[in-house]
């Protein structure tokens, strides 16, 4: 059997596992990106909060992500007495470290932004709004994007931890079609081919931006 | 008239500015000379409300000057472009200016051939010169420049020199440090001379043909 065959045969479940995939990485990009910026942009501003989130961040990156997917498998739902189905349970694991990552990310680029260029901008006489949307805005933005790029990528290829508890998202939908032709040498090429086509574009971007946009701002 | 008052700043333990009075008339230059660390550009950016005295007062015309505002713009040494803008747009970004004015500027500072380019596609005397005609397009009352000639040649800072000449007659204030010690003695009408946060010395031109402070005459015995 071909990796044509098995694309064709196995369609609707390859199909149902990249569905899992990209919903679990979709609702961990959600979540992350709207806690990690609310609680990066309340970090930059408040000393205490900037402190919970460097402390929250580098905790969370010194843990593996098994260890944390599966503390929240087992401990977390032991101690709360409660049972959350995989996919929630990972969602869960992989939300957290986003927001971990991006909340650091964003409060490191807003910490770090020299209050100079701001200042011309008033000195300039634009207005509170036009500072923001003209000069801070485009510059933080594309000081940001390459490393969001990057941890997106990241927290993609870490959906596939997921199947060690049983999600059935792309990675455990080959496994499972392993288990049954047996045709390892074609599965995971094939899944290695469709990992390269998906994040291969999104590296090349990341690293497009990265030397294109982030920049020493003291140069200028 | 921008004026300083008895200011004071500490920084780390350290005087930084003591006791520093001066004022800066419209349509005259007044130059800031004195060796690096000596307290200059501490004392423009107060001069300009982007730092705060710890003592003494900042009086534009009779208000206190406590914020950056567009009456009195200022270069700074480090430029701060912002670096996502053409210079082109740097300039218009925020101008008063007409677009007739701008254009006579670029032409003024001979920046027509790389007005477009981004400010990390420009040498540093390009983006000097940018970082000014920025500040120029806002038509201020007040000009604080901080080194704005330190990367330009010869050619380009006769240039900077005609224009800061050209908006001198028009009525603007101009307060500029400087270690060109015959550019400052070209286009000034006052001179000022400041070590370990103090002023030393100030007078006209003949500060540096015969400054009479032993420090001045130390320091202008250089050049």
């Amino acid at each position: 059997m071909s990796v044509f065959d098995i694309l064709v045969n196995y369609h609707a479940t390859l199909l149902g596992g990249l569905w899992v995939t990209l919903g679990l990485f979709g609702l961990s990009s959600l979540v992350g990106i709207a806690f990690g910026l609310f609680l990066g942009a309340m970090g930059a501003r408040f000393n205490a909060i900037g402190t919970m989130v460097k402390i929250f961040s580098f905790a969370l990156a010194s843990i593996p992500l098994l260890v944390i997917l599966f503390w929240f498998y087992y401990p977390f739902q032991t101690i709360l007495h409660i049972s959350l189905d995989p996919f929630t349970t990972a969602l869960i694991a992989l939300a957290l470290v986003n927001t971990a990552a991006i909340a650091e990310l964003i409060r490191g680029v807003l910490v770090e932004f020299p209050r100079q260029f701001i200042v011309v901008a008033q000195m300039s006489g634009l207005s509170p709004r036009q500072v923001f949307l003209k000069v801070q805005f485009p510059m933080v933005f594309r000081q940001v994007l390459p490393s969001f790029l990057t941890t997106q990528v990241f927290i993609l290829q870490a959906t596939l931890f997921a199947s060690l508890i049983a999600v059935p998202e792309i990675l455990r939908v080959a496994q499972n079609i392993n288990a049954v032709i047996y045709k390892p040498i074609e599965i995971y090429s094939s899944l290695a081919v469709f990992f390269i086509l998906t994040l291969a574009p999104i590296n090349y971007l990341a690293y497009v931006l990265k030397r294109r946009f982030t920049r020493d701002f003291s140069e200028y | 008239m921008l004026t300083a008052q008895n200011i004071e700043k500490v920084r780390d333990g350290r005087h930084v500015l003591h006791n520093v009075s001066l004022s800066i008339e419209r349509g005259t230059v007044v130059s800031l000379i004195g060796p690096s660390g000596s307290g200059k550009t501490t004392l423009l950016n107060i001069l300009a409300g982007v730092d705060a005295p710890d003592s003494g007062m900042v009086l534009l015309e009779d208000k206190t000057v406590s914020a950056p505002s567009p009456r009195v713009a200022m270069v700074f040494q480090q430029l701060f472009l912002w670096p996502h803008l053409t210079l082109r747009e740097n300039i218009t970004l925020a101008n008063r200016a007409s677009d007739k004015e701008v254009q006579e500027l670029i032409d003024a500072l001979g920046m027509g051939a790389f007005i477009d380019r981004y400010p990390n596609q420009t040498s540093l005397g390009q983006r000097q010169r940018a970082a000014l005609a920025r500040a120029v397009a806002l038509r201020p009352e007040y000009l604080l420049l901080d080194e704005v000639t330190s990367a330009l040649d010869i050619e380009q800072i006769e240039a900077v020199a005609a224009l800061l000449g050209k908006l001198k007659d028009q009525g603007t204030g101009i307060f500029t440090i400087t270690h060109l010690i015959n550019f400052s003695k070209r286009i000034s009408d006052q001179i000022i001379f400041m070590d370990a946060g103090e002023v030393l010395e100030q007078g006209g031109k003949e500060l540096i043909s015969n400054p009479q402070h032993p420090r001045t005459k130390e320091f202008i015995s250089f050049f």
